[in-house]
């Protein structure tokens, strides 16, 4: 037996479970978005490609792009946020570095529920900031909670890659922008900025695709006014018990997200060549 | 703000002279400081607002009360949660096990065998991870309603599973590129056979990163909400959904009891993850391993 055949077999438990658990309902995902329902609302294959014409519909073409929009925003404020944390860390951290990684990566073992809970114990009506200020500010139920729950919840995803582009490194190379009398900002924008891309982009994919299918923070920290395609979609399968448009609304989505999967996947396998190299 | 400590941060640029040697402090820019303080703050303030209001004598969120366990004491009374917080144990040890076991295989195939599919088994490999979990949830209920398996603590952990392997995988992966395959060779060399060599050379350079790997997702697996709610049945449900359903009603001190029990929880298990692989006796930190990278 030579060793590609010993090792190939390694494949087959593995690649089996993710065919079967993981392509499989997939396509019976594309089946039944082209479905519609009995009396009783139990979901039946056919041809029926009004569910997608009715993805289109105004109203879900809206929910649609406001959840775009939330997750842009996000990654924005990811980006904006995060980059200095990780630059700090991952240049002035010394022998804390690892702490304090491990301090960014600590709040995303909280149950998401519970740190999207604790910002309505914070903001709520009745909650500690309203109490401190004597005042009854709304903070919830406005886009810029739903888009701040986000930011918080997905924050650790956007710190990882940035910090570990910064800390790849090498520091030689913001040395030699500031022999060639780089300033500061030119230093940054020509050097550091360049060779933290990848970083960057694996970063911006990373909190983007999560944020788009959420439904958590904008159903706790928004209102109707707020829902993202989440919100549409888990109505669609548990409550309204409309299956088959609910799976036209994930495919929808989906299709939407690919083009970001495949950047992704194409900048994960470039690293992997690099580091391989 | 944000905007400005990031104008400002590229400053701090030039203040390192070797790379070894770590900039001096008085080489820090200030506000980067501040700035950076301020964000663990913000990360935080909202955790230790539950911690702390989970001891409160009083159901006020805005008033401590005085010290109490009543919250706690509702929590284990109940019969109902009880059952949810023991359901989500055992699938996280389940998940922990069987995911663990299937990625480990997996990252092995992947670095060492040349096959052509070896390109398709990879990027098959990494799409779960990119898969919004909505998408899972969803074609998950799909699936096991087709076939006609009943939604109940076995669908939950099938779920689980299937987006735990990549996750094992890559962190595997990363520890097993950095293994030298001439190691292997040379125990063939002596004699030993491919099974032998695995069993007995391979396995063990991976513990580190098998361990790791086993513990996140654990804790990954404790905390899931969105694909144990599309995949849950009636009873016993995994705590994070009976959560949703009690803060829909609105806020109640006991989802702080619970919220800070399941953060313990998480706590020691990421902890174990960090620290196990070092108590082996290795140079590696656990957190390296985690982050593939290698003698952090």
């Amino acid at each position: 037996m030579s060793e590609n055949r010993f090792a190939a077999g390694f494949l087959v438990p593995g690649g089996l479970w993710l065919l079967l658990l993981f392509v499989v309902p997939l396509g019976i995902l594309l089946a039944i978005s082209f479905g519609t329902t009995d009396d009783l609302g139990n979901a039946l294959y056919g041809w029926y490609p009004e569910n997608y014409e009715r993805v289109f519909d105004s109203i879900y073409i809206e929910v649609l792009a406001r959840s775009v929009g939330y997750a842009l925003a996000t990654v924005a404020l990811c980006a904006l946020v995060g980059y200095p944390v990780a630059y700090y860390i991952a240049v002035f951290g010394g022998r804390w570095k690892n702490v304090l990684i491990a301090l960014v990566v600590l709040p995303f073992f909280v149950n998401y529920l519970v740190r999207t809970y604790a910002w309505i114990a914070m903001l709520g009506d009745e909650g500690l900031v309203n109490g401190i200020l004597g005042d009854d500010i709304q903070f919830l139920n406005t886009p810029w909670a739903v888009i701040g729950g986000l930011t918080y919840g997905y924050m650790a995803f956007m710190i990882l890659p940035v910090y570990a582009a910064l800390d790849r490194m090498d520091p030689a190379l913001r040395e030699a922008g500031k022999d060639l009398y780089g300033g500061p900002w030119q230093t940054f924008r020509n050097v550091t900025l360049p060779h933290t891309r990848q970083g960057l982009l694996a970063g911006t994919v990373l909190v983007f695709l999560p944020a788009v299918g959420d439904f958590v923070a904008a159903q706790l920290l928004g209102g109707p006014d707020e829902y993202m395609v989440g919100n549409l979609i888990q109505q669609q399968f548990l409550a309204a018990d409309n299956w088959p448009f609910g799976a036209a609304l994930t495919v929808v989505m989906m299709t939407f997200l690919l083009i970001w999967m495949v950047l992704y996947l194409r900048s994960a396998a470039r690293e992997a060549r690099e580091v391989a190299a | 703000m944000s905007s400005l400590a990031q104008a400002d941060a590229p400053a701090a640029a030039p203040a390192r002279r070797v790379a070894a040697k770590p900039p001096r402090d008085f080489d820090r820019p200030r506000f980067l400081r501040v700035f950076v303080g301020l964000f663990f703050v913000v990360m935080f303030a909202p955790i230790a607002l539950v911690v702390l209001f989970s001891f409160n004598a009083s159901r006020s969120l805005q008033n401590f009360d005085g010290f109490s366990l009543r919250w706690y004491e509702r929590f284990f009374e109940s019969e109902t949660l009880r059952s949810s917080l023991l359901a989500s144990i055992e699938i996280a040890l389940i998940t922990m096990v069987v995911a663990t076991a299937l990625g480990t295989l997996l990252a092995y195939g992947l670095v060492r065998a040349r096959v052509r599919w070896s390109g398709a088994m990879n990027v098959l490999m990494l799409v779960p991870l990119v898969t919004p979990e909505i998408v899972a949830g969803t074609s998950a209920l799909l699936l096991f309603t087709q076939v006609g398996l009943e939604l109940s603590l076995t669908t939950i952990v099938l779920g689980h599973i299937t987006f735990s392997i990549s996750y094992v995988t890559v962190v595997v992966r990363a520890r097993l590129a950095a293994l030298d395959a001439d190691v292997e060779h040379a125990a063939m060399d002596l004699g030993a056979t491919r099974w032998k060599t695995f069993a007995l050379i391979t396995l063990p350079a991976l513990w580190p990163a098998i361990l790791a790997a086993g513990l996140l997702v654990f804790a990954l697996s404790f905390d899931d909400f969105v694909l144990s709610f599309f995949t849950t049945g009636e009873s016993p449900q995994p705590l994070p959904v009976r959560i949703w359903a009690a803060i829909r009603f609105g806020v109640t001190p006991t989802i702080n009891a619970i919220g800070t029990f399941m953060l313990a929880i998480s706590a020691v298990t990421i902890g174990l993850a960090i620290a196990l692989p070092r108590l082996l006796g290795r140079r590696e930190s656990g957190l390296g391993v985690l982050l593939g990278r290698e003698g952090a």
